[in-house]
């Protein structure tokens, strides 16, 4: 799994917030676009890109879109076993 | 794997029955102006619900649909051996809303009926088991019931599911038909750890009602919920949403060797439309062959499949046998999928309580 990829992946989400304000700290819940349905779309990328189910509780305990990214990172390992 | 397949039975007639009363999404006073009202139609596909006035019980409707489904059938009350209720917005809690419909509906008191507390997985479900009981040979008519009050065990100031849900009410009659039934096919689902994706927490054994829970809480910022009104946890119910139903669609075709090219209607549970077009896309069935009527009734739970062959299927379910796939999938979390064909089927068209 590739961090820079799914920033890429996540920026991609958005309408108009440009790429280069998203990196792996940024605290995404204070972005004046993240709303829920951004958040639904979130979910919709996981599991199309990673085929992964993502929960409530995924986006509601984290905060950056590093922390996003290692929940995914440890299930994709998981899925391997 | 849980698979079953089920010979003997059709499908002979389908009805629903809706309250006149329409809300529409674009005016709720939920949103602080048509802009945000229009976002949210833009990304469910739902633009209004019908919903029941104060005191109308799911039962009403369905004593509604069951009767005009009768006459249109030109069966008698006294013809039915197996009456099924699928619903959670029960009459009471005790008893079975089923036995209260059996008198209602005239049914001969050796009728063998049944409450089935199903929500959006429900019509399948409750086919499944009702079309097995008819296999044993010796019941050859029977109604299900698929109904619910969607707007009266969820709370009008609940942001998150007001412009979502509806009420409805659906009935279903199945003949033992050897000769022009097909076999039915299902497949199961459940993920009980998800129980609090959709749910309400008090009102039952585990947590019954107190006075706490009746009172009105502010749950995120402008919108309010009662601890026994139900909670949609929108995010779970997404990512569950996505993902399991394809799944067992895909399990469906591949246990059953269904040629896809063959299905004529895709019939799924009208959650959404951006959960149902993921679900479609992954399956691979076109467009056309996937009806939808959530933009105006919205979701209807366990109604919400037979609801959209009686609303957009009438005339195609009433000619040739065709080939369907169904999938309901909700709280629970529950889903099953089943592959069946209709032909021939008597609808009559929808009827407003």
């Amino acid at each position: 799994m590739n961090l820079e990829q799914f920033i890429e992946n996540f920026a991609g989400l958005f309408d108009e917030t440009p790429p280069d304000a998203i990196n792996a700290g940024t605290h995404f819940k204070e972005l004046e676009e993240w709303s829920s349905l951004v958040a639904l779309s979130v979910i919709a990328m996981v599991d199309e890109e990673y085929d992964i189910e993502f929960r409530g509780d995924d986006i509601r305990d984290s905060q950056t879109v590093e922390d996003l990214f290692n929940i995914v990172a440890v299930r994709v390992e998981e899925e391997e076993f | 794997m849980s698979q079953l397949t089920i010979n003997n039975v059709r499908i002979a007639g389908m009805s629903a029955c809706v309250p006149a009363t329409v809300e529409d999404n674009r005016t709720l006073p939920i949103y602080k102006d048509e802009s945000e009202a229009l976002k949210v139609i833009a990304s469910t596909g739902i633009e209004r619900h019908h919903k029941v006035d104060d005191g109308v019980t799911a039962s009403d409707l369905s004593v509604k649909a069951v009767e005009g489904l009768l006459q249109q059938m030109g069966w008698e009350p006294q013809d039915v051996d197996c009456f099924a209720y699928v619903c959670t917005s029960r009459d009471y809690i005790a008893p079975q809303t089923a036995c209260i419909m059996q008198d209602r509906l005239k049914l001969r008191s050796d009728c063998c009926v049944f409450d089935l507390p199903f929500g959006c997985s429900g019509w399948v479900y409750g086919m499944s088991i009702v079309a097995s009981l008819m296999s044993h040979g010796t019941f050859k008519r029977a109604i299900l019931v698929a109904a619910e009050t969607n707007t009266r065990n969820r709370n009008p100031r609940d942001t998150a599911v007001r412009p979502l849900f509806g009420d409805a009410a659906t009935a279903t009659a199945l003949e033992l038909d050897p000769e022009l039934a097909r076999p039915m096919n299902f497949m199961y689902g459940v993920d009980g750890a998800g129980f609090d994706a959709v749910w309400a927490p008090y009102g039952g054994m585990r947590n019954p009602v107190t006075y706490e829970s009746l009172e009105e809480k502010e749950v995120s910022p402008g919108s309010f919920r009662r601890g026994v009104d139900m909670i949609v946890n929108g995010m779970d119910v997404f990512g569950f949403a996505i993902k399991q139903p394809p799944r067992s669609i895909k399990e469906l075709i591949a246990t059953f060797n269904i040629d896809v090219e063959t299905v004529d209607l895709l019939l799924l549970h009208q959650a959404n439309k951006f959960i149902d077009e993921k679900i479609r896309k992954a399956i691979k069935i076109p467009a056309e062959k996937t009806p939808y009527c959530l933009e105006e009734y919205g979701n209807v739970t366990s109604a919400s499949i037979p609801l959209t062959m009686v609303s957009r299927c009438r005339e195609q379910l009433a000619g040739d046998m065709k080939h369907c796939i169904a999938c309901g999938f909700g709280v629970g979390l529950a889903w099953a999928s089943m592959e069946f064909y209709a032909g021939g089927v008597t609808i009559p068209e929808v009827i407003t309580y």
